[in-house]
């Protein structure tokens, strides 16, 4: 055989060998890598909505997926919106919780950033970011605290603190929840979010 | 071909060749996720993983690999045994792999496996690669350990999330923020070339 055949054969077996042993692998994974999601899904709306005892997905599009939490006699106790959106870095993907009424945000949780870390990942931390989120007003756009506060007390209903040196992070953050709330008003409004209406 | 004893071949990845302290490979995760004993652990297993299945693949596939696509068929089974620790990873320990990030595939870049099928497995035989692995697999777990014991323990006053230090302790937060990877590592590379010039002293 000459040698870039020889070349050419070794390369493809490698790859192919490699190729089906990761399909086997990936099988394998997939489900439980799924379920995995789905089970911390839940426990984020449990977070976001106190007393949530089961939980329906009322409402998806691509980056934006609504549920309801509902407590042990089916009663709805608001809205949780899972959202994604471009960071600093990369993909933030998030869920907060309001009231029925859209009127209040219970809290926020990350599920998922790569932001710098001990910059802009510090949106994960409660003491430096999620605290401040914490029952806030939504009956005007939130806005965004610079330069920083250094407690929850000292910001207005509908302001939210900046992370000192990740601004850039506290801003995509603020943006998307914002952007998501509007969404979330607005689809209400069209009667989409079929049980709670 | 290594003509040394099989219990030198394993020994000398712990110290005389240890991948962290004395050739300086794998930096970037030895940096990046020492901030917390169980990620240094976890990074740890899935690097020595990669890296015992990689040796022994590629010095079984030496002779049929071409010189001029060697590296690239090196990378082809390192990057598939990365992928599938990754997965694994996030199947079964989703915390863990959560905390670890984009590290776990980013061991496909690291040094000390690419440089030990170049330097090692593809001139040794199946057995000799998979001690050599073993032996540089457990140095760079040590490694991870030392350096990610002292940033957990300063910086945050845990051992593995026990408390260890008492409530009069102020947790040092640099040591857990990237400047403090470097200057633990600063001080760990002085004290082994300290060690190795007093023992080489001795010798002479």
């Amino acid at each position: 055989m000459s040698l870039s055949a020889r070349m050419i054969f070794v390369l493809t077996m490698v790859g192919l060998i490699s190729g089906s042993l990761l399909s086997v692998v990936g099988l394998l994974t997939t489900e439980r890598i799924e379920l995995n999601r789905l089970r911390e899904i839940e426990a984020a709306i449990t977070v976001v909505i106190p007393g949530t005892v089961t939980s329906v997905k009322l409402y998806e599009e691509e980056k934006f997926t609504v549920y309801a939490g509902q407590d042990g006699e089916g009663m709805a106790l608001g809205y949780a919106v899972y959202a994604s959106g471009t960071g600093f870095q990369d993909i933030i993907k998030l869920m907060f919780g309001t009231d029925p009424a859209i009127q209040r945000l219970n809290s926020l949780t990350i599920l998922e950033q790569k932001e710098t870390p001990g910059l802009g990942a510090k949106i994960t931390d409660a003491l430096a970011f999620l605290r401040f989120w914490e029952k806030k007003d939504l009956s005007r756009p939130l806005t965004l605290r610079k330069p920083a506060a250094g407690s929850p007390e000292e910001l207005a209903t509908s302001e939210i603190n900046t992370i000192t040196g990740a601004t850039i992070s506290s801003e995509k953050v603020l943006q998307m929840v914002n952007l998501s709330l509007e969404r979330l008003r607005v689809i209400k409004q069209e009667g989409k979010l079929g049980k709670e209406e | 071909m290594s003509s040394k004893s099989l219990t030198a071949e394993y020994l000398k990845g712990l110290w005389d060749e240890n991948p962290v302290f004395r050739q300086l490979l794998g930096m970037c995760p030895v940096l990046a996720v020492t901030n917390a004993v169980i990620n240094g652990i976890a990074m740890g297993l899935a690097a020595s993983f990669v890296l015992i299945l990689s040796s022994v693949v590629v010095a079984s596939i030496k002779k049929l690999i071409p010189a001029q696509v060697r590296i690239a068929s090196y990378i082809v089974v390192i990057a598939t045994f990365v992928t599938i620790a990754d997965r694994v990873m996030a199947a079964y320990f989703p915390p863990i792999s959560k905390a670890l990030g984009p590290y776990v595939p980013l061991i496909v870049v690291n040094c000390i496996i690419l440089g030990r099928q170049e330097a090692f497995s593809s001139r040794n035989s199946v057995g000799r690669a998979l001690i050599d692995a073993l032996g540089m697999s457990t140095g760079f777990i040590l490694a991870l350990l030392i350096l990610s014991s002292i940033r957990e323990v300063l910086g945050a006053g845990t051992f593995l999330g026990y408390q260890v230090m008492g409530p009069w302790f102020k947790p040092w937060i640099i040591m857990i923020l990237p400047a403090g990877a470097f200057i633990t590592l600063g001080i760990l590379l002085g004290i082994a070339l300290a060690i190795e010039q007093r023992t080489r002293r001795g010798r002479a």
